[in-house]
């Protein structure tokens, strides 16, 4: 049974898919393979793989809005992002921290340890520690690999396991429909979001990588509070606001989840000064 | 470039005076003199109350609210929305530094992170190479956290899921 279950699902979407089956071809051995493919998405993708995913993401990221023009910010950001992302439980990937020139409000994390937050929500931020939440929230992402696990789920058989496993199965001879279907999973993931808990799971963590890390845990809480006090039909927060749980709910779950238990980390800084010099290039 | 940096000097309030920010109190909380839970109370906000928040420390906000100013748990305080007069100030000052540095054209509507943007992006491999260039080592970041002030290593549980 286990061995036919695949098949019959392979089977199914082949069926759904129609015009797209004629489309890319579809004989029975394609079919027997895209049964395969959907098996081999349940297995994990190395690390290699995820890398090369989370490249093709971040491509996507800098195609849409392109980085700041400020060598001195975009190494800041970095030396945070990389001191945070050690005390995650993924310290040695192949982390990169970038700083897109939109006044949009957001950060994004993709497979494989690339991070970029908008300039638009750098200018929004009061100190180093809501930087370094911020960062973190986007680590925990990495961490816990949840883009590249909605991309497998794929809502819809565009993002689907098939693409991911079709994508990577084609080394060095890649068809550009395999990439095109992938791309499109990946828009699909930038525009609908997360699932929520992946949301506020992220939260939870972020709070504590930051606090490892030695910032006042509660940078990502002022940033959030910064974000509930703006005006939510802004155009700016459009698309933060369609893919993430509103600000209210997001704090109401740490709430719930924080209690007094960091406490004793209420002394550690918020290097607000440095924050200041660093965005003027000092 | 200088009305750039002119924009995030005012964005963080190092220049002249950010807006203040108002919200309210979520549930029945004491306020204490200072930012510690074991600090003396010095009045109470009944749930719903408003307050101006005044800075933050530590997981606790300075409030003031009526007579009553001291420091209550920044998870007992939720924002009021709309308060943007800070956004929309930030706005056009930083789209002035946009024109007015690189003088290069403003490109609204062709690329930026809006929904219809994302779904016309195409991936820009060259500009993520750039990205590689701006990268930290672990090196790099263990002097940065070295430096002042210094950010040191913390062992922290997770939070359990509530």
């Amino acid at each position: 049974m286990k061995r036919i279950l695949p098949l019959m699902i392979a089977l199914v979407l082949t069926a759904l898919s129609g015009s797209a089956s004629a489309q890319f071809n579809l004989n029975l051995n394609r079919m027997l393979d895209t049964g395969k493919n959907i098996l081999d998405a349940t297995k994990d993708v190395n690390e290699k793989q995820e890398a090369e995913i989370g490249r093709e993401y971040a491509a996507l990221l800098v195609g849409a809005a392109p980085l700041l023009a400020n060598a001195d910010v975009q190494r800041y950001v970095n030396r945070v992002g990389r001191w945070v992302s050690l005390h995650s439980e993924r310290p040695d990937l192949n982390w990169q921290f970038g700083v897109l020139d939109s006044d949009n409000i957001n950060a994004f994390a993709t497979p494989g340890g690339y991070v970029l937050i908008t300039k638009g929500l750098l200018a929004r931020l009061k100190n180093e520690a809501e930087l370094g939440g911020v960062l973190a929230h986007e680590t925990a992402h990495v961490v816990r690999k949840h883009h590249l696990n909605a991309m497998k789920k794929g809502k819809g058989i565009e993002a689907g396991a098939n693409v991911v496993s079709m994508y990577l199965e084609q080394q060095g001879q890649r068809s550009a429909a395999a990439k095109e279907k992938l791309v499109g999973g990946m828009k699909e993931i930038m525009l609908r979001g997360l699932d929520k808990d992946d949301e506020f799971e992220a939260d939870r963590m972020g709070v504590v990588i930051a606090a490892r890390a030695g910032y006042d845990p509660f940078g990502l809480v002022s940033v959030l509070q910064m974000l509930q006090s703006l005006n939510p039909k802004d155009s700016e927060l459009a698309l933060m606001f369609a893919t993430h749980p509103d600000p209210g709910s997001r704090l109401d779950a740490l709430d719930r989840a924080v209690g007094s238990r960091l406490d004793r980390l209420a002394s550690q800084p918020q290097a607000a000064e440095r924050y200041a010099r660093s965005m003027q290039g000092k | 470039m200088r009305a750039f940096l002119a924009a995030l000097v005012f964005a963080l309030g190092v220049g002249p005076a950010v807006a203040q920010e108002t919200g309210f109190a979520i549930r029945q909380t004491e306020v204490k003199k200072e930012p510690f839970s074991d600090a003396e109370t010095v009045g109470t906000l009944a749930e719903k109350s408003q307050v101006k928040v005044l800075g933050r420390q530590g997981g606790w906000a300075r409030i003031e609210s009526g007579l009553v100013a001291g420091w209550v748990r920044m998870l007992s305080i939720r924002m009021n929305s709309g308060q943007s007069s800070v956004v929309s100030g930030l706005k056009s000052l930083f789209s002035v530094a946009r024109t007015g540095s690189s003088g290069t054209t403003v490109t609204t509507g062709v690329r930026g992170l809006d929904k219809e943007q994302i779904q016309n992006a195409k991936p820009n491999p060259e500009e993520l190479k750039k990205l590689a260039g701006f990268a930290a080592s672990k090196g790099d970041a263990e002097q940065f956290a070295a430096g002042d002030p210094q950010l040191k290593n913390q062992k922290v549980d997770y939070l359990p899921q509530p």
